[in-house]
């Protein structure tokens, strides 16, 4: 009975148009915040249970070492105490198919529908410096909030988000395998790569580091544009 | 009727078929003895499965400078078994120690060290990597496990594992596909020394493509059988066991 007066409601045209998110970047989003949960959770456990770094091929407890924990008050024993092992190793690589599935399925996807190119490759005259400068300066007076209200990216959002994706995630997964002994038996290049084991081991923490930066600064400048409203967008699409 | 079965058949022999020429390999496992229930299970059938199609040629793990040797090599966990048995032998200088091969093999025996010694021999110089995330590179002489098998006249058509048994009271399981690859050895030798006894003596296996838990010191016996069920908790190995994986090449 009430049908009629509900479509007689003024809609905002921006609604009906279409959704600032498609279905699998909120599915893939949701599954990947799950999946990075898990993974940065294990691995700190890992890392605790061998709380040092180290550089090439060989590293081991009295070589020298690149990062110690101890170093910054925690002692090997109390590290030791609080990562376990068994339980990071058995989810960091059950969650590390989780993330590699999952992003493969997001990049396939949005390779397909044009995501990629309509809307997260910067157009010709974004990457001019000019443009660059102003949005960084707009940015951080926190004028940028109009792209986020617009349903489209801004030039440092549109870069970072690809430096992301086609950069440092798969330096992420391919430090993961070269700590593989079977990984790297069929890939032997990757020791090459990363120079070592243990650099690899090394990189992977540092990458860890980063990555918690990024999305440090991604829900803060969500928290910027109107926490409640971006997540909701993220989960209904609107 | 019979047109369909055989039809089905043939058609359930294609995958099969596909991985012997893949692989050139029949004796090779893509799943764990026992697979884990839920997510982790798919995991780990995933890992192993995509390491076993990946190293389906057998290539050799990395092999180093003599210049990356760590020596000494550190030692971990266990370096001496109180073990009565173990300390007799250890006193003896491991002269009186035997090693039985037993199970599906064509002819069941014992080999003493001497014996082991003069099987052909297999030197390399490889990456030791715990799963704790440290790595050491060592230069290992022993014995390949197979020709180890073939002293014993080679496994039955039956067998399916290699069980490795330690005087610490470790055990794990291979698959025929991990005991065929030629780096997988008994090793007597560490640095052109006597293996040490902190290091494993009088024998440890090197599995190159695997973490250091499935590198077994202190080898006991060793049995081919075609199920791992009957030991300990039936998962296929001690670390497996208390929850860790099976396959350990991650």
């Amino acid at each position: 009975m009430d049908s009629t007066s509900i479509s007689e409601l003024p809609r905002p045209a921006a609604e009906t148009s279409r959704l600032v998110h498609s279905y699998s970047v909120r599915i893939c989003h949701w599954i990947n915040v799950v999946a990075c949960a898990y993974l940065l959770v294990s691995g700190v456990h890992i890392l605790l249970d061998f709380p040092e770094l180290y550089w090439g091929n060989t590293g081991y407890r009295g070589y020298q070492a690149a990062f110690r924990l101890a170093d910054w008050g925690l002692s090997w024993d109390q590290a030791g105490a609080l990562g376990d092992r068994r339980w990071g190793r058995n989810y960091h690589f059950t969650f590390a198919w989780v993330f590699l599935i999952n992003g493969l399925v997001y990049v396939g996807w949005n390779l397909y529908s044009r995501h990629f190119r309509d809307q997260m490759l910067p157009a010709r005259g974004e990457l001019t410096g000019a443009h660059v400068r102003t949005e960084l300066r707009d940015h951080f007076r926190w004028r940028s909030l109009r792209h986020a209200s617009s349903g489209t990216y801004g030039t440092l959002q549109k870069t970072s988000y690809l430096i992301l994706i086609f950069v440092f995630v798969p330096l992420m997964i391919l430090t993961g395998i070269a700590q593989s002994p079977g990984f790297t038996a069929a890939m032997p290049a990757l020791l090459d790569l990363f120079g070592g084991r243990q650099s690899a081991r090394t990189l992977h923490t540092i990458g860890t580091v980063l990555l918690v930066l990024f999305v440090v600064a991604h829900v803060l400048e969500v928290a910027a544009a109107g926490f409640f409203s971006k997540v909701r967008s993220m989960i209904t699409g609107k | 009727m019979i047109e369909r079965i055989s039809r089905r058949k043939w058609l359930a022999s294609v995958p099969a078929l596909g991985g012997l020429l893949l692989t050139g390999c029949s004796r090779e496992t893509f799943v764990p003895p026992r697979v884990r229930g839920g997510l982790i299970g798919a995991a780990d059938v995933l890992t192993m499965s995509t390491n076993r199609l990946l190293l389906s040629g057998q290539p050799l793990a990395r092999e180093y400078a003599r210049s990356e040797i760590a020596d000494p090599f550190p030692t971990w966990n266990q370096t001496n078994p109180r073990n009565d048995e173990y300390q007799r032998h250890a006193s003896e200088g491991f002269r009186n120690y035997r090693l039985p091969i037993t199970g599906l093999v064509q002819r069941p025996r014992e080999l003493s060290l001497d014996e082991i010694k003069s099987l052909p021999s297999r030197t390399q110089i490889t990456a030791h990597v715990c799963e704790q995330g440290w790595s050491a590179i060592g230069e290992w002489t022993g014995a390949p496990l197979q020709r180890v098998l073939e002293a014993a006249g080679g496994v039955t058509p039956a067998a399916r594992y290699v069980v490795i048994e330690t005087f610490d009271r470790w055990y794990e399981s291979y698959d025929l596909f991990e005991v065929e690859h030629p780096q997988t050895i008994l090793a007597y030798g560490l640095n052109r020394q006597d293996l040490p006894r902190g290091n494993g003596a009088p024998l440890r296996l090197r599995v190159e493509r695997q973490c250091g838990y499935k590198n077994l010191k202190f080898l006991r016996s060793i049995q081919v059988v075609d199920s791992v069920a009957a030991f300990g908790r039936g998962t296929g190995g001690i670390n497996s066991d208390f929850g860790f994986h099976w396959f350990a090449g991650v």
